[in-house]
């Protein structure tokens, strides 16, 4: 079953190699949450060349197996970060520093995970919070290029790429008409009418359509295998998104971008998941109807309308996954929400607070991002025969208090230490005065 | 002017010129008698329409003949039968040009806002203070302009303002803050120094923001008000330095300056000149009569059609009001989708609109009207009428065209009524009213001389069809949805966990009674309670805690955060700009924030003074303002007052490097101290100057300071910068390398307001932690977590939480960092941030553990009034969709046919931002330069 459904996409699983040699280990904890299914308090967790083999109340022990007592801490699944712009930016207010956003409106051809420093102070600040795996993508134009699935732990790009390409990132444009009167515009000169506006935005629309359109027309030519056939690094890009096997990722804000997209995707036959999508509560029936993925990244965004409930986006999730919508939760994109990362869980506790049930919380920024990218297979809940990527928490991983306190990647422990630890440590070592 | 005309040649009127014969060439003046004969007469507001005739010698109303008297020989009589005569109509706000444009506010982004904030040098290196020329040091203060130096007649625009009904009008000046004075012209196309009826009739103030677009000081709403204080302020040193120069001719000369000297007139304490202030804003109507109050100025007002958000404030000013009948039109979408995109609050705008008339003679205002800011001025009539349809009634209009602005404009014995010997100004109308749907103007007469109209007259049955009467007011009146839910007299809350921040700790089934606003008692349940309570709440599985605190906030705030042009804007006033019309006040009262800090932004050394407020959802921002709170002032040091992110251009407004910043602190405290001495050592007499005031109170101890701080360098050079003066800082605002120095910190008793987890967005945060909350409070400074975010404000109590994870602090402790600790860091801890006896029934009822993720706000009370309720707030939303259905449907329905086409400008009227709410967006101010 998993042979088959790797695809020649897939890099090798690096921890197959590195952590062959090691001997199976089983994990005692307090509670297991295994997302999937039900939870084992307490379980066990057997792992052996980097992958779960068993999980449950008790699970067999191999032979020569070493049992690791987690005695009062709970496992979890790694949680993931999709899509993010970890890695691509260091300090956003540093241009130097910052590689989120490339030019040009349909570069398809942009790949994400090459740009990724492994390096970036960010990512382990995000890994000591649980986060082991980030969908890197890249911003800017209308399609902005492809995303890879990094794992935050290994020697380098290479090694940390386990997925690529995942998704085509498309921009939905903006739907709503500039309203401000030319007066209270900064650049009057500026100023359209609505009619402009809605035509210019009708020609926005039709060159998605066009786009697509060109990348069937190379799709076919390229078939053809005629002699003269160029290919063109753009289109190729496109190839693997166009027949509906891997998503589309369409970034989304208000309903009716939202409600265009979708059916645009229904018409084409593709294979969607929304990003951002925060007015998607208001359009929760057709998302459910058609089953549309969504990534949710609005949680804590202050109300859109003056007519909107306080607490409308703390609620949204809910609202969803009660229309049937699968739906993922993360931090909007960009460098300031990278350094911000680490609070991903917290986006689900507050969904939970408002009606999400606890359950479909943990899968929103576990299982649910694995599913939308294809790899639930090996990633996002503690089953049998899937990576050993757990986190283990001295208490409800939903809740600020708690601290997450190791964390294994495809089975091997990662360091908790990061900038943070480092200088908390150094300081709070600092020489008293003397009274 | 020509030489001609100087020299009179052009004179035409007979009237005024009966006693030179015009040479010949030139057509011949018609005499200059004449009896008005058969028309219904409205001599004044009010009165009922009457036969008399109207009798005109030499430009002015000779008599008043009752039907049947004999006519003089030497009349030429005019039948005016079917016909109805009033008092020639004025125009008190009359903008020349043909685009009048209302009062640019554009809201100014505080530190994104890149473009446009210049800088021209530190104080005294200008060579021409403001604009060139002797004059005020900001350019856009030009009091000593004067409309009737400038002024010349522009036929097109006469011909239609007389078509209306005017016969005279105030031409106001439209350019800069304070703008200068208006002159009072009769409109007709004559040679200016006959047409000026009043030079000076009022000097004019505009609350104008100009927003990117211009350079300079001041470039925020609450710096414009300043800089007015300031300047009538130095108007009045003026007035007394030459005074002192006068009887002691060899002391210090006092400057020329001709812009100090214009003001003179509008000073009290019995003003020559009123002042005309056109605020832009329901608050600003408000905020222009505490002025004008402060300055001794006696106050009109221009409404901006935003009064229906508070009625109560525009009768609290008292003053006359100036009112444009500004009617925004239904936008044409290209698409039914486009809809979506309205707003409740523009249809509010739109359909409260033709009611600011009838709205304001309820207040028992005095109410005059003007074409000002109409995108078109034949929508006058119309939209008249629109507003008389909703209360405003014909004598009212009557007067507010006539008898108010004559009296405001202090021509009331030459113009407003129909009376011996007043200028013969008289408005005519085929048919019985003006007021009427399909009336026509016949003519007016301006001093004796007759203006036909040149339309041609339409038979009142031919007329366009009737149109339908506008439909009633579909708005909701705000208030409707604001304000306390509850005032009980006492309220006893029964068995929660409280943790009550105080020396009590947590207590786990406790009991609160409130009494009159204020905690009575607590303690373990049964509490003994003598009387009786008013209200009993079962607090079981609920969790109680005081009110939370936001130390650090710019969620209220109208007309720009930031005043960032000058590296010391002392005298800016956050109090000044309070804004009690925002969301976000109930969006955060729904997370359970009660206090918050509200800061100038961080754009320089010396940012403006703040003001603290209690979210009393509903109350006017001076009943917001926490009146116990001792004054503060916000600073700010690293890269955004030295202009890091500010774009290449911003490389020369000193301080550029953190050294810079330093001496800019020892400079101006120094300079605070030798103003003070000036102002005790006698002598000539000193200019109140506010921003080295503001900066004085802080070396005397009566004013706190809030610091924007990041690296451990500044934060040690910036205290002992302070210490120098002998100056204790209250709080360090964000204190990113805070742990750094915590000792340091400590030892000098300053408060530590900080981010709970920010980190990396720009250089001076890399080595920003989490636990420095936790490490602060270890080494014993009082830590708080504030927001800085209209979003974060709205679940601080998850940010204490963070303190327990980051570091171990215990629980209690941790909420203290948004409750006890900001309070003590205001100086507030007396009355609020604890549930102990006597304090402010300040607190928040949560259905969880306050740091626990799964708790929910459920009720919040400040002052012991119920201000959020979870359950009450769905009821209320309800309420607020339904209203925005119900006016939608009524904005689709095909409009009512005013007779006029509504032009693309009324169109886009729609969209006008209104100040209060143009805000609702931003997260944080300080620092966030992402997408």
């Amino acid at each position: 079953m998993r042979a088959t459904t790797i695809t020649p996409f897939v890099v090798a699983s690096l921890c197959a190699s590195l952590c062959a040699t090691a001997a199976p280990v089983v994990y005692r904890a307090a509670a297991i949450h295994t997302v999937s299914g039900e939870s084992f308090a307490p379980g066990e967790l057997l792992v052996d060349g980097g992958k779960l083999r068993a999980v449950g109340k008790t699970v067999p022990r191999a032979a020569a197996a070493k049992v690791v007592d987690l005695a009062g801490l709970q496992l979890y699944p790694g949680l993931i970060a999709a899509p993010t712009s970890l890695g691509l930016a260091e300090i956003s207010g540093v241009r130097a520093t910052v590689d989120t956003t490339e030019v040009g409106e349909f570069v398809p051809d942009v790949e994400a995970w090459i740009s990724v420093n492994p390096d970036s102070e960010l990512i382990p600040v995000a890994r000591a919070n649980g986060i082991t795996h980030a969908l890197v993508a890249p911003m800017g134009g209308r399609v902005s290029g492809v995303s890879g699935l990094m794992q935050l732990n290994g020697w380098g790009v290479e090694q940390m790429t386990i997925q690529k390409p995942v998704a085509l990132h498309l921009w939905w444009p903006a739907m709503q008409l500039d309203t401000t009167p030319k007066e209270q515009l900064a650049d009057a000169s500026k100023s359209k009418s609505l009619k402009e506006q809605a035509s210019e935005r009708a020609e926005q629309l039709r060159a998605i359509d066009r786009f697509f359109d060109d990348a069937d027309a190379y799709q076919k030519a390229r078939a053809t295998g005629a002699k003269d056939f160029k290919k063109v690094p753009a289109w190729e890009s496109v190839l693997p998104f166009l027949k509906g096997e891997r998503p589309i990722m369409v970034h989304a804000t208000e309903a009716r971008q939202i409600t265009a997209a979708v059916t645009w995707a229904q018409k084409r036959h593709y294979k969607i998941v929304l990003v951002g999508a925060q007015d998607a509560w208001r359009v929760a029936e057709l998302l459910g109807k058609h089953a549309v993925p969504v990534i949710y990244d609005a949680t804590f965004e202050l109300p859109r309308r003056d007519d909107d409930a306080h607490d409308i986006h703390f609620r949204a999730p809910h609202i969803l996954h009660r229309a049937g919508v699968p739906v993922a939760l993360c931090l909007p994109m960009g460098g300031w929400a990278a350094s911000e990362l680490r609070n991903l869980p917290y986006l689900a506790a507050q969904s939970a607070a408002h009606g999400l049930p606890r359950a479909e919380a943990l899968k929103a920024i576990t299982l649910r991002p694995a599913q939308f990218m294809g790899v639930a297979d090996r990633l996002g809940s503690l089953e049998a025969d899937k990576e050993a990527t757990f986190i283990a928490v001295d208490g409800d991983l939903l809740d600020i208090r708690a601290n997450v306190k190791r964390v294994w990647i495809a089975g091997e422990e990662v360091s908790l230490e990061s900038r943070h630890t480092r200088l908390f440590e150094r300081y709070k070592n600092r020489p008293r005065p003397r009274p | 002017m020509s030489i001609l005309s100087r020299l009179g040649l052009l004179c035409l009127p007979v009237a005024l010129c009966a006693a030179e014969l015009p040479p010949p060439g030139q057509r011949p003046e018609p005499p200059g008698v004449h009896a008005l004969v058969g028309a219904r007469v409205v001599i004044k507001p009010g009165a009922a329409p009457a036969n008399v005739t109207i009798l005109i010698r030499a430009g002015r109303i000779a008599d008043l003949l009752a039907e049947g008297q004999p006519l003089p020989a030497d009349a030429r009589v005019w039948n005016m039968t079917g016909k109805t005569i009033y008092a020639g109509f004025i125009d008190p706000y009359l903008a020349q040009g043909t685009t009048n444009r209302p009062i640019s506010n554009r809201w100014t982004v505080p530190i994104e806002a890149t473009a446009g904030i210049a800088f021209h040098g530190g104080p005294n290196t200008k060579a021409d203070m403001g604009a060139p020329g002797p004059g005020y040091e900001v350019a856009r203060i030009t009091p000593a302009f004067r409309v009737a130096e400038k002024y010349s007649p522009r036929e097109k625009e006469l011909k239609e303002l007389r078509e209306l009904g005017f016969t005279a009008a105030n031409i106001i000046p439209t350019q800069g803050i304070i703008r200068g004075t208006s002159a009072f012209v009769l409109l007709t196309e004559e040679d200016p120094n006959r047409v000026i009826l009043k030079a000076d009739v009022f000097q004019h103030v505009a609350f104008e923001t100009p927003g990117e677009r211009e350079d300079g000081y001041p470039n925020s709403l609450m710096g414009v008000i300043a800089s007015v204080r300031q300047a009538f302020f130095d108007a009045r040193h003026q007035v007394a330095a030459r005074t002192y120069f006068s009887e002691n001719p060899t002391s210090a000369r006092p400057e020329f300056n001709p812009a100090l000297e214009a003001l003179r007139p509008a000073l009290g304490p019995k003003p020559v000149l009123p002042t005309v202030f056109e605020p832009g804003s329901a608050l600003m109507n408000h905020r222009a009569k505490l002025l004008a109050d402060e300055l001794g100025l006696q106050p009109v007002l221009v409404a901006s059609g935003q009064e229906w958000r508070r009625p109560e404030l525009a009768k609290a000013t008292g003053a006359p009001f100036i009112v444009p009948l500004t009617l925004p039109a239904i936008p044409e979408f290209p698409e039914e989708d486009d809809w979506q995109q309205v707003s409740l609050d523009e249809l509010r705008t739109w359909d409260w609109a033709p009611e600011i008339p009838a709205l304001l003679r309820r207040q028992n205002l005095t109410v005059a009207l003007t074409t000002y800011a109409l995108p078109d001025r034949k929508s006058f009539r119309p939209n008249l009428r629109r507003a008389m349809e909703r209360g405003f009634t014909e004598e009212d209009a009557l007067a507010a065209l006539t008898t108010i602005p004559a009296t405001l404009c202090g021509l009331d014995a030459q113009l407003g009524t129909i009376a011996k010997g007043k200028l013969a100004n008289l408005t005519i109308v085929d048919g019985k009213s003006y007021f009427e749907s399909g009336s026509k103007v016949a003519g007016v007469w301006i001093e004796g001389r007759p203006y036909l109209s040149t339309e041609a007259a339409v038979a009142p049955d031919k007329a366009a069809p009737k149109p339908e009467p506008s439909l009633p007011r579909t708005a909701d009146v705000p208030a409707a949805y604001r304000g306390p839910l509850a005032e009980p007299a006492s309220v006893l809350i029964r068995n929660a966990t409280v943790w009550t921040s105080g020396p009590q700790g947590t207590i786990e089934k406790a009991d609160v009674l409130i009494r009159n606003g204020r905690i009575e008692a607590v303690g373990k349940s049964p509490l003994p309670v003598r009387g009786a309570v008013a209200l009993e709440i079962n607090g079981t599985g609920m969790h109680l805690t005081p009110g939370i605190i936001d130390c650090h906030s710019h969620s209220m705030i109208l007309g720009g955060v930031n005043e960032g042009t000058l590296p010391s804007t002392a005298m800016v006033r956050i109090g000044d700009v309070v804004n009690s019309e925002t969301d976000n006040i109930f969006n955060q009262l729904a997370g359970g924030l009660t206090t918050a800090n509200l800061l100038h932004g961080s754009a320089n050394p010396i940012g403006g003074q703040n003001a603290v407020i209690k979210l009393r959802y509903g109350a006017a921002p001076e009943d917001m303002k926490f009146s116990e709170a001792p004054a503060g002032i916000k600073f700010a040091l690293g890269e955004n007052v030295k202009q890091s992110n500010w774009g290449e251009k911003y490389t020369t407004r000193f301080p550029q490097t953190r050294m810079g910043v330093r001496t800019f602190f020892a400079n101006r405290f120094t300079a605070a101290l030798q103003y003070r001495q000036a102002q005790t050592a006698g002598g000539a007499p000193v200019r109140r100057n506010l921003e080295l005031e503001a900066i004085a109170e802080i070396i005397e101890g009566k004013r706190l300071v809030h610091c924007h701080s990041y690296r451990q360098d500044e934060i040690l050079s910036f205290l002992r910068t302070m210490e120098q003066f002998g100056v204790k800082v209250a709080t360090l605002q964000h204190v990113l390398e805070g742990y750094k120095v915590a000792d340091e910190i400590a030892a000098h008793g300053a408060g530590a307001s900080a981010f709970s987890d920010w980190w990396a967005y720009k250089f001076e945060v890399i080595d920003a932690i989490p636990y420095a909350g936790a490490l602060m409070h270890d080494r014993g400074a009082v830590v708080s977590f504030n927001s800085d975010s209209s979003d974060l404000a709205r679940r601080l109590n998850l940010e204490a939480a963070k303190a327990v994870k980051y570091g171990g602090v215990p629980e209690a402790d941790a909420l203290r960092f948004v409750t006890l600790n900001p309070a003590k860091q205001l100086r507030i801890d007396k009355w609020v941030g604890s549930i102990e006896p006597g304090k402010h029934a300040d607190i928040v009822l949560w259905s969880a553990s306050p740091l626990s993720t799964q708790s929910v706000c459920e009720q919040t009370w400040i002052d012991g009034k119920l201000y959020y309720d979870r359950q009450r707030a769905v009821e209320r939303l309800t309420r607020l969709q339904a209203e925005r259905a119900r006016l939608l449907a009524k904005a689709k329905k095909p409009q009512p046919a005013t007779g006029d086409n509504p032009a693309e400008k009324a169109r886009a009227a729609f969209f006008q931002r209104a100040l209060e709410t143009a805000h609702q967006t931003s997260r944080c101010y300080e620092c966030r330069k992402d997408n």
